[in-house]
């Protein structure tokens, strides 16, 4: 293929084709994978899961715990206790009881010196015991864990699990088969104190400048090899939600969550997963719907990047985790389980994470699951996912096709010079396939230039690099900019939420200017390379981004591809505002604030329509909120990639569209 | 000028802000693509502590510097703290001054090659000769490049010393290119008492230093003998022998020197380091690959799962490897040297960027920039999150790591390839033509 550097062929076939069909083929590529990826959701597409790791044994034994009277008289006492205290944990008698039922029991403190306001801080206790192995050497551990929720709090309590888990202590503490240590955590504030436990049975290094002071415990059990976080609100429950998504949508291991499963269904407890139970007929066409919407809630779970509970916090130390939550809505005349079956199903898993002989490593760590038993693996959804962003490599290699033969044209336009000056430029240049082994080419590079269009290479590059620059500072800026606004909004007593999002929305509107004081003060830079450049740039970080947070880049590529497809400067006024509508559509503030009212309107639908829209505007306020501060306390990383990747890209796509078409040229 | 002078003073502040920067700074300098167990500051710094409290620094598989490093790293930590920033700064400005420097000479060498051979170039390829103004605007952007290139402010950063090798192989570059044979020689046993592999250099750089002895264009300024012949009796391989002898001499004057410096350093090591313990500590390691830390080159992986007794076989084989790709190159067209991280035991990005002369006007021949331009930035960006995921998440496992690594050694292959294939090309248009016909019918010219 000679592409570009033969003027006698005016490029290969596949160049041709390229840039004859781009758009068709973008579009195309994007439907494909669309589809394809939806259609995952069936059970054609998808796969059974299985036990990878054969070291779990799971439910080999019978369960022994018969702890429920004693777990419902722990209820009682905790209740009673829970009376005295309305808004702080009881910590000294969770204390008394651990270390009566021959736990080793310790209490952590941990501080929280708010980000968004100066001299604003929280304390809180954790309680945890630990149960010695008795086969052991303390070199290894299983966390059982269970947040404590105050009457004030606003979460449904959770006495049920605290008391559920210090039955089990008693029960466990008089087996003699465990080889690993087993911790009981209780721990306050949610996430906040599994989070600084965490930080602190790590050792992590203290922030600077620190925003969760994490403490220091006083008594390690070795590294942690799974955890699992209870959640009961009743003694009597439903069903049992097991949830796996975690911080910036990292994942367990999926033996973990299949473990969980297998256990409650050999228990003839009611599992599910984002609440939702399996299909009677998965296969109809109304199963797959079923599928495909308990598929894309658990994506939208995920892309927040907020972990759907306490277990979300373990993955970032490679330690497989999830919430067993015990859920009391359901079916009327359903079958109820109790606190005798919960505790089997803890049990069992308990001996089973007792069996393993290392982490978890063998199942995956990337997977989708649109049914309980159902999943879709890393190399199932990427090449769907694969397909819906090659659209964007598409439009760039065409995009760059296209300005090479601008360049040439202007090459052949210009009258023949006598200064044999061709050189460089960076866009005469060609693509070809990997494969390709032999070189083929019919002749050689236009015969005639001269200074302007030579020099443009070099120049175009330049200007890029610089309009890229002030884009990527912006985000920068973005990235620092709620600190300052909250601070700013803190002297006029303003609400930080508030201060917040006006601040943000200040920044945005200032930003919309940018691209005129950049054409002012920049050019030699055609919108074809900045177009070229932005949509290599979205493409990496979407694929990037698809090995840390699949749903974020899922969710980025499927709302951005079509908007990237359509944005080219136009001369038509109408069309120009429409496309520059779509583009302010997904600026990033917008589409939190969408996600945050979509999320808003399915939660209540039944709100009369002025009160449903003054709660949007308040959650949208608050997500934005939520992801600065989680961003500073949990390490989230949603906001920040919002600020350093996705609005610079949105600045520079909103530059494209601003700039001047490109005056055509004939060919000669 | 002015325009240097900012960029210069750009590169220098955009540096001294990241080292002082702190999280960035530990970031950066423990990432594996910039630092190895070869030019790691913090080892030098364990090195020159393990020396001043008398422990045998060679002994203890931490330590793989050369040992006049270890003597001079230990006398700016001593002494001069602070200014250790300021040094690797400089010293990679220089390498960046040095570098413009070369590509000059370069620029000046194609424009009497292209001189002295016009006559032969085929009357349609005029739009192929190079000028003396697009060349200079290359001069300058060999310096930004080399300044502005990420690897090596990361590099930098980082304080490997790789920042000093390049220092090194740049003014090799540059002696090499202005036809200095003892200092050539001298540079090149330096570098190669640093790294071994620059050893290689030696006979592109010799034919290169011959050719410019050779080539009647300099000896207005050489200290030759005059020429009377026209320069195409020169060219056509009838040199006159005293012309030959002249550069034969000098070729052995370069030798000598090479071999004298490369003696005389490993002497004062051996008087620095107390022994000869540190050939093993240093060559040693570099030769058989012990450490296998996962790293951005291929030796790693495959030598974990490697049976003992192919180790030796499969380490001859990578390392011939090695040779054959720094060598090939270079000795295909001596004054392009590149020097390509790819097969060495522990390669990281920095001297990926480091000698890439005016390559500009093979540019319009190039056909996988942006293949290749992609695929380096896509395993740059995906290699650091493929570590996190294995490492320290360890949702991932090593095989993706390698695969990132594979694609990136593989768009270094492809770019040398590409460059080497431009530089034929050019050169068979310009003395055929690039109107190509076979009986009147339109050709393809075909490489095989």
């Amino acid at each position: 293929m000679g592409l570009l550097t033969d003027p006698g062929m005016e490029g290969g076939w596949l160049s041709n084709v390229l840039l004859a069909h781009e758009k068709i083929l973008s579009v195309l590529l994007y439907c494909v994978g669309a589809i394809w990826f939806l259609a995952l959701a069936h059970n054609s597409m998808n796969h059974e899961t299985y036990f990878s790791e054969n070291a779990l044994l799971p439910g080999l034994v019978h369960g022994e715990f018969m702890g429920e009277a004693k777990a419902n008289r722990f209820l009682q006492e905790l209740n009673k206790e829970t009376e005295k205290y309305p808004s702080t944990m009881p910590h000294a008698w969770l204390q008394a009881k651990m270390t009566q039922l021959g736990l080793d029991t310790y209490t952590h403190n941990f501080t929280l010196h708010y980000p968004m306001a100066a001299n604003k801080s929280f304390t809180g206790n954790n309680v945890y015991g630990i149960l010695r192995a008795v086969r052991g050497s303390s070199s290894e551990s299983i966390v059982l864990s269970a947040p404590y929720r105050a009457p004030r709090s606003p979460h449904l309590g959770n006495a049920p699990a605290i008391a559920l888990m210090l039955a089990l202590a008693h029960f466990f503490s008089e087996q003699l088969y465990w080889a690993k240590d087993i911790i009981f955590l209780v721990t306050e504030h949610e996430q906040l104190g599994m989070e600084a436990w965490l930080q602190s049975y790590h050792g992590s290094l203290p922030q600077s400048p620190p925003v969760l002071d994490f403490g220091k415990l006083i008594a390690r059990a070795g590294p942690i090899q799974a955890a699992v976080n209870l959640e009961i609100p009743e003694s009597f429950v439903s069903h049992v939600d097991i949830r796996y998504e975690g911080l910036n949508g990292q994942l367990p291991n999926l033996d973990l969550v299949n473990l969980l499963h297998r256990l409650c269904h050999r228990e003839s407890v009611e599992h599910t997963v984002r609440n939702r139970a399996d299909h009677r007929k998965p296969d109809t066409a109304s199963g797959w719907l079923h599928q495909l919407h308990t598929l894309l809630s658990s994506i939208a779970t995920q892309a927040t990047g907020v972990p759907s509970g306490n277990h979300g916090l373990f993955h970032r130390y490679g330690i497989s985790a999830v919430t067993v939550s015990g859920e009391r809505v359901g079916r009327a005349g359903g079958r109820r389980a109790t606190l005798l079956h919960l505790g089997r199903v803890l049990e069992g898993t308990c001996r089973s994470l007792n069996n393993l002989l290392e982490r978890f490593h063998q199942s995956f760590f990337f997977y989708l699951l649109p049914a309980t038993s159902r999943y879709i693996s890393i190399g199932v959804y990427m090449p769907a996912f694969g397909a819906m962003g090659s659209c964007l490599l598409l439009g760039a290699l065409s995009l760059w096709c296209s300005s090479c033969l601008r360049l040439q044209l202007l090459q052949a336009e210009q009258p023949a010079s006598d200064q044999p000056d061709e050189k460089e430029s960076s866009e005469t240049q060609s693509d070809e396939k990997l494969t390709e082994t032999r070189e083929q080419t019919n002749a050689a590079i236009p015969d005639t230039s001269s200074t302007p269009v030579t020099d443009s290479g070099t120049q175009s590059l330049v200007s890029l690099a610089c309009v890229a620059l002030v884009c990527h500072s912006a985000g920068a800026v973005a990235s620092w900019w709620p600190t300052v606004a909250s601070r700013t909004g803190a002297v006029v007593a303003l609400h930080a939420d508030d201060s917040v999002a006006l601040g943000s929305l200040a920044l945005a509107l200032v930003l919309l200017r940018l691209p005129s004081a950049l054409t002012r003060s920049i050019t030699g830079c055609s919108w074809q390379v900045v177009k070229c450049a932005v949509q290599l740039e979205l493409a990496v970080i979407v694929f990037a981004g698809s090995l840390l947070n699949f749903s974020l880049a899922l969710i980025v590529t499927a709302v951005y591809a079509p908007v990237v497809i359509a944005v080219a400067p136009t001369s038509s006024r109408l069309v120009r505002w429409l496309k520059c509508l779509l583009l302010l559509a997904i600026h990033p503030l917008t589409l939190t604030a969408t996600f945050a009212s979509v999320d808003a309107v399915l939660n209540f639908p039944n709100e009369p329509p002025l009160a449903l829209l003054m709660r949007c505007v308040t959650v949208s306020k608050r997500a934005l909120m939520y992801s600065v501060v989680d961003s500073y306390v949990y390490g989230n990383w949603v906001y920040p990639a919002a600020c350093w990747c996705l609005l610079p890209v949105w600045l520079l796509l909103w530059h494209v569209q601003l700039s001047a078409p490109l005056p055509p040229i004939t060919k000669p | 000028m002015r325009g240097m002078v900012l960029l210069y003073a750009v590169a220098a502040l955009l540096r001294l802000w990241l080292m002082n920067s702190a999280t960035l700074a530990t970031a950066i300098s423990s990432r594996v693509e910039v630092s190895t167990p070869l030019n790691s500051w913090l080892r030098v710094k364990e090195g020159v502590y393990l020396q001043s409290q008398g422990v045998a620094v060679y002994s203890g598989g931490v330590f793989h510097e050369s040992p006049i490093t270890l003597f001079l790293g230990g006398i700016f930590i001593r002494s001069w703290g602070w200014w250790v920033q300021v040094v690797f700064i400089t010293c990679d400005l220089l390498t960046a001054f040095l570098l413009s420097r070369a590509a000059m000479a370069y620029a000046n060498k194609l424009l009497g090659e292209q001189h002295t051979e016009a006559p032969r170039y085929a009357p349609d390829s005029r739009p192929l000769l190079l000028s003396a103004a697009s060349l200079a605007g290359a001069t300058k952007d060999v310096a930004a490049a080399y300044l502005l290139c990420p690897y090596t402010v990361l590099s930098c950063t980082a304080l490997t010393t790789t920042t000093l090798h390049n220092l090194v192989l740049a003014s090799l570059l540059l002696a090499m290119l202005k036809g200095r044979a003892v200092l050539f020689g001298a540079l090149v046993a330096l570098a190669t008492y640093q790294a071994v592999y620059p050893v290689v250099l030696l006979v592109p750089g010799l034919i290169a230093l011959y050719q410019y002895h050779a080539d009647p264009y300099h000896h207005n300024c050489a200290s030759a003998p005059p020429l009377p012949d026209s320069s195409k009796e020169v060219r056509s391989g009838a040199l006159r022998p005293a012309l030959q002898d002249h550069c034969v001499r000098i070729l052995c004057r370069s030798l000598v020197s090479f071999v004298v410096t490369a003696a005389l350093l490993l002497l004062v090591s051996a008087e620095i380091a107390g022994g000869w313990d540190f050939l093993e500590a240093t060559y040693g390691f570099i030769l058989s690959a012990p450490d296998l830390t996962p790293n951005i080159g291929l030796f790693w992986y495959f030598f974990t799962e490697m049976f003992e007794h192919f180790r030796l076989f499969f380490l001859a084989v990578f390392q011939l490897n090695a040779v054959i790709f720094q060598s090939i190159y270079p000795c295909h067209a001596p004054t392009h040297v590149t020097h390509p991280p790819m097969s060495r035991t522990y390669p990281c990005h920095a001297p990926f960027h480091v000698t890439h002369p005016p390559m500009s006007r093979t540019y319009p021949f190039l056909r996988q920039s942006f293949l290749v331009g992609c695929m380096l930035v896509a395993s740059s960006v995906l290699g650091p999150i493929m570590y996190n995921q294995w490492i320290f998440s360890g949702a991932a496992n090593a095989n993706f790591y390698f695969a990132v690594t594979l694609a990136f050694n593989t768009a270094q292959i492809f770019l040398v390839t590409d460059l080497l294939f431009g530089h034929v090309k050019r050169q068979h248009l310009l003395y055929n033509g690039s109107s190509m016909t076979i009986e009147g019918k339109p050709a393809r010219l075909t490489l095989e």
